[in-house]
């Protein structure tokens, strides 16, 4: 192990420490409600860059998947099912969803799967808000704790993080970035595009659907087709563009970026953020496609660049007698 | 070793490939040239099962391969080049080389493949962790052709392996081919580069329009009137 995965390592393992100290030194519920909110985003982003970022399919219905999850972990949760089993279920049931419109959507090429899981969200939304159009409370909500709800979502992202750097770093997320890279080379190497295309949806589905259920589980109370809502989509999408797509930690920095720059603008501008967060998003893809993963690495090799010239300039090499 | 039955190709209604049949035996390098246009690239492409054709039948080692899916293809181990490379830009060089021996046939000996592939280019063993978009147009070709050799094939497909080279590197790729098909591999070579891929082919086939208009051995094919007067005047 080189001395820089040693410090990686161990930086990690700080936060996650940090992490789960955290609740020992806080009992402020709009600290807590904030940093959860940050693991959701977060847990979103990186699901959804597993499909969009390394295979490079857009996803353009990730509420979809989200909010079927919440909604099957609410149901069975306020129906009397245990919340550990119910959680579970979402996943599966996001995953279930996924493959049914995924399956038919890939077997085109093109636009196809932008749009079905563009429409899919947008039924749902419209369907569920039809078909369950009262407010849903939390059957906890005598005794509702926020700790435990702390723990499940630091739980959710760290996994979904560690699922989604394996996965990319294994011979399949090899395949899956030729598939993004150029289908047919991809084919033509012998890489069945449709089955890495499956695969990634299918994770990156089932992390969102796990997101829904914690939703489910940690929301006091909202409409069932809140989740389902278009912001569930485009907000990740956009955490994972500000962070750096197909990179694992470009959604996490993505997500820190987003929520604390939503913060301070809407103590300060209100309603008008949307507006930035809009130009912001634009600027970043025409002129930073890689995000702030890719402003960073710019910035290292200036850096190194103009350290070097530094040493190396004639009159430095005079004046100091300092060789590079 | 490949044999194509009098197939036709269709792009929608248009056609492109009329009733052509073509045979690659055991241990050849068979060249397939014509201009601009002719379906040399179309023939490659059904071929390795990224179209259909619509008549007709191809079969590799005696196994009807004419509606088998591309990634099945190169499990058989007929593998391509694609045009001007195809390499994955945003990838490695070993990673783009490591992706060649994806298919599971090919894995296992994944590490003597790129000893090998090294061996043949040195080139590539010098740039291994650099980005392949960073390569230039020589060296993309070679990586393609070591990518394509890492899945092990037993005939191996080459499109215009010519395409965009300096002369000088142009009869160096053609010698790296010649040497490669020394070392037991089967070749089928698609080329606009007539002179150099009918002196380096052992038979040669002429596509225009869509059709076969000769065959022969590579060097006879070379001094034909109208392949003369056609491409080398």
């Amino acid at each position: 192990m080189s001395t820089k995965q040693i410090i990686y390592l161990a930086l990690i393992a700080v936060i996650l420490v940090g992490l789960a100290l955290f609740p020992f030194m806080t009992q402020d519920d709009s600290t807590f409600n904030l940093v959860i909110l940050v693991f959701l985003y977060m847990t979103l982003a990186s699901s959804w860059n597993i499909l969009g970022g390394y295979t490079g399919q857009t996803n353009l219905g990730h509420a979809a998947f989200f909010g079927a999850g919440s909604l099957a972990t609410r149901l069975l949760w306020v129906g009397g099912f245990p919340a550990v089993p119910s959680i579970l279920a979402g996943g599966v049931i996001a995953v279930a969803l996924a493959l049914a419109i995924g399956i038919p959507a890939f077997k085109l090429k093109g636009v196809y799967f932008a749009i079905g899981t563009l429409a899919l969200a947008l039924i749902l939304n419209i369907t569920i808000g039809n078909v369950f159009p009262e407010m849903s409370y939390n059957p906890a909500i005598s005794d509702y704790q926020i700790v435990p709800r702390y723990y499940l979502f630091l739980g959710l992202t760290v996994i979904t993080i560690a699922a989604a750097y394996f996965l990319v770093n294994s011979r399949w997320g090899l395949g899956m970035m030729a598939v993004r890279e150029g289908e047919e080379a991809a084919e033509s190497l012998g890489i069945s595009a449709l089955r890495h295309k499956l695969l990634a949806l299918a994770a990156s589905a089932f992390f969102a659907g796990l997101a829904g259920s914690a939703f489910a589980y940690y929301h006091v109370s909202y409409y069932l087709n809140m989740p389902f809502g278009p912001e569930w989509t485009f907000d990740p999408m956009m955490m994972a563009y500000i962070g750096g797509t197909g990179t694992v930690i470009g959604p996490i920095i993505g997500s820190i970026f987003f929520v604390g720059l939503k913060q301070l603008l809407v103590w300060n501008v209100g309603e008008y953020h949307l507006i930035i967060f809009g130009v912001l998003f634009i600027l970043i893809v025409l002129f930073l496609p890689g995000g702030l993963v890719e402003a960073w690495k710019k910035y290292q090799r200036w850096f190194t660049r103009w350290y070097q010239r530094r040493n190396t300039s004639p009159r430095n090499v005079i004046g100091t007698g300092h060789l590079p | 070793m490949l044999s194509i039955d009098t197939i036709a190709v269709f792009y929608k209604e248009l056609q492109a490939i009329w009733d052509v049949s073509l045979d690659v035996n055991d241990g050849e390098i068979v060249a397939l040239v014509g201009p601009n246009g002719a379906g040399k690239t179309t023939i490659l492409r059904v071929i390795s099962g990224l179209i259909q054709p619509s008549a007709g039948k191809i079969s590799f080692q005696g196994q009807n391969i004419s509606h088998v899916p591309p990634h099945k293809i190169v499990e058989l181990g007929l593998s391509q080049v694609p045009e001007s490379g195809k390499i994955f830009t945003g990838m490695s060089v070993l990673e783009n080389l490591e992706l060649g021996a994806y298919v599971a046939r090919a894995r296992k000996d994944r590490s003597a493949s790129l000893a090998r592939v090294f061996e043949i280019f040195p080139r590539l063993a010098e740039r291994r962790n650099q980005l392949a978009g960073t390569l230039s147009g020589g060296e993309r070709q070679m990586l393609a052709i070591g990518r394509a050799l890492m899945s092990e094939p037993r005939l191996l497909m080459l499109d215009e392996p010519s395409f965009g080279l300096a002369p000088i590197l142009v009869e160096h790729m053609f010698e790296t081919i010649r040497k490669i098909n020394q070392q037991g591999l089967t070749i089928l070579l698609v080329e606009q580069n007539v002179q150099a891929s009918l002196e380096l082919a052992h038979r040669a086939y002429l596509l225009e329009n869509g059709r076969i208009v000769g065959e022969g051995k590579g060097k006879e094919l070379l001094s034909f009137e109208s392949v003369r007067s056609a491409y080398l005047a």
